[in-house]
């Protein structure tokens, strides 16, 4: 039997739509305006046939660099042997929506800057970069009704 | 009856997915909302601005509408019961006042826009297809598609009324004559003369001479706020002519007053929400534990 490399080779769950999600698309999806250099996600939506990504390209994002009447262009890196090449995919507006990683880091600009803006008028030394979470600080547990449990491991008996 | 397998259990209803809300109620056309609505994705935030006609029973409702993420968002609206100002009396939902009140929406929302000068339309409407063009050194003109929502698009429907009469108010509607009334689909051509008839209600005023001789009854039934009013059918025309020129002259949306609602006699009961429950609950303990 040979091996088949169609288009949508594979794609039985990944492009098949949630549980009762079936049919039309809410209009949301089209009312949202994309620029060029938005970071988006890809995600295709099977509920419309035209203009969806190669099944690679699902869950990839990429920046736009093209807009035009129905569709974006999007530049996404692939990784093909020893390197990434960059990647132009034509992709229909349903199957893209904004990236939130984007977002966030926009929203901590805001934040920053605003507390760079107080810690300056306070005096106050700021450090605004992001900490990984960090081991967790000493505390005390106390025994009143939480008596510890001693465990060692049982000696060792050949049970045949 | 032979057994039959109960269709509607409880898997067929943990299954079923329900039709949008608005298609439910039956309201909205969505694969016809999708094609008016969306805009080019290379026109980034313009609106897309469409003239929705809807009829109900007694009224008229025409309104400019454009979409956001939010939600839409009327632009300006005229209604029929709005005409008994500009002194059209009866028949509000008739073919010529259906033209009168697209003629008002589209004055309104010219004058709010500051376009009115500009784009005057054609003040003596003569039945011909004419649509509205670019006029030399000013904006281009306000564009609207046209939203029938779920009518009929028969041939002489009064969904086309009010879009001529909005055009002819300087709003460019992009259509064609094939679906106002005296279109002939044999030869393609459209009856001017019949055209400028429905425009003016002479169609009405025929009818009420035809039923003032054949059937008097009836026609006190059918004509009753016409005949209150002193309306004859002779006096049909001039009376929506008038209407235009008022309509043109002050197109000005007068809002009304907003009246009390009156008291009802009961009290509804509203649900409680979770954090009024639990005040309610606590009120009562303290209550109890106050009278122990």
């Amino acid at each position: 039997m040979p091996h088949s490399f169609g288009l949508r080779a594979r794609t039985r769950h990944m492009f098949s739509r949630k549980f009762r999600e079936h049919g039309s698309i809410p209009l949301s999806t089209y009312l949202k305006t994309y620029k060029v250099g938005d970071i988006v996600d890809i995600k295709a939506n099977a509920a419309v046939q035209k203009g969806m990504p190669h099944k690679f390209y699902h869950g990839r994002t990429g920046v736009i660099y093209n807009v035009t009447k129905s569709a974006v262009g999007v530049l996404v890196h692939k990784n093909v042997g020893n390197r990434y090449l960059e990647k132009r995919v034509n992709v229909r507006v349903e199957h893209i929506k904004h990236s939130k990683c984007r977002q966030e880091f926009l929203d901590r600009v805001v934040t920053n800057a605003q507390k760079k803006k107080e810690a300056k008028a306070a005096g106050v030394s700021f450090n605004l970069k992001r900490i990984p979470a960090q081991p967790r600080e000493a505390r005390h547990i106390s025994t009143k009704f939480n008596v510890p449990q001693t465990i060692a491991p049982i000696a060792y008996e050949t049970l045949l | 009856m032979p057994f039959v397998k109960q269709q509607k259990n409880k898997a067929y209803f943990k299954r079923y997915q329900v039709k949008y809300r608005r298609r439910r109620e039956g309201k909205t056309d969505y694969y016809a909302r999708k094609r008016l609505v969306v805009q080019a994705k290379n026109k980034y935030n313009s609106p897309k601005y469409r003239l929705v006609v809807r009829f109900t029973n007694k009224d008229v409702i025409c309104q400019i509408i454009y979409a956001k993420l939010q939600g839409d968002f009327v632009l300006s609206a005229a209604y029929a019961h709005e005409l008994p100002r500009y002194g059209v009396k009866g028949g509000l939902t008739n073919w010529a006042s259906a033209y009168a009140t697209g003629l008002l929406l589209s004055r309104r929302t010219l004058a709010k826009l500051g376009l009115a000068d500009k784009y005057e339309g054609f003040a003596e409407p003569d039945g011909t297809v004419q649509l509205i063009e670019a006029a030399e050194d000013a904006p281009r003109p306000f564009k609207a598609f046209l939203d029938v929502g779920l009518a009929r698009t028969s041939t002489g429907a009064r969904v086309f009324g009010a879009m001529k009469g909005a055009s002819d108010g300087g709003i460019f509607v992009p259509h064609n004559g094939n679906r106002f009334p005296g279109f002939d689909l044999e030869t393609k051509t459209n009856d001017d003369e019949l055209l400028r008839n429905y425009i003016y209600g002479v169609h009405v005023a025929e009818y009420m001479e035809y039923l003032e001789e054949e059937d008097e009854e009836r026609y006190k039934k059918q004509f009753a706020t016409f005949i209150k009013n002193g309306i004859t059918s002779d006096k049909v025309e001039d009376m929506y002519t008038e209407a235009h020129e008022a309509i043109r002259a002050d197109p000005s949306a007068k809002l009304a007053e907003k009246k009390g609602k009156p008291a009802k006699p009961y009290r509804r009961l509203i649900a409680l929400n979770k954090k009024q429950k639990l005040a309610k609950i606590n009120d009562a303990k303290a209550i109890f534990e106050a009278s122990r």
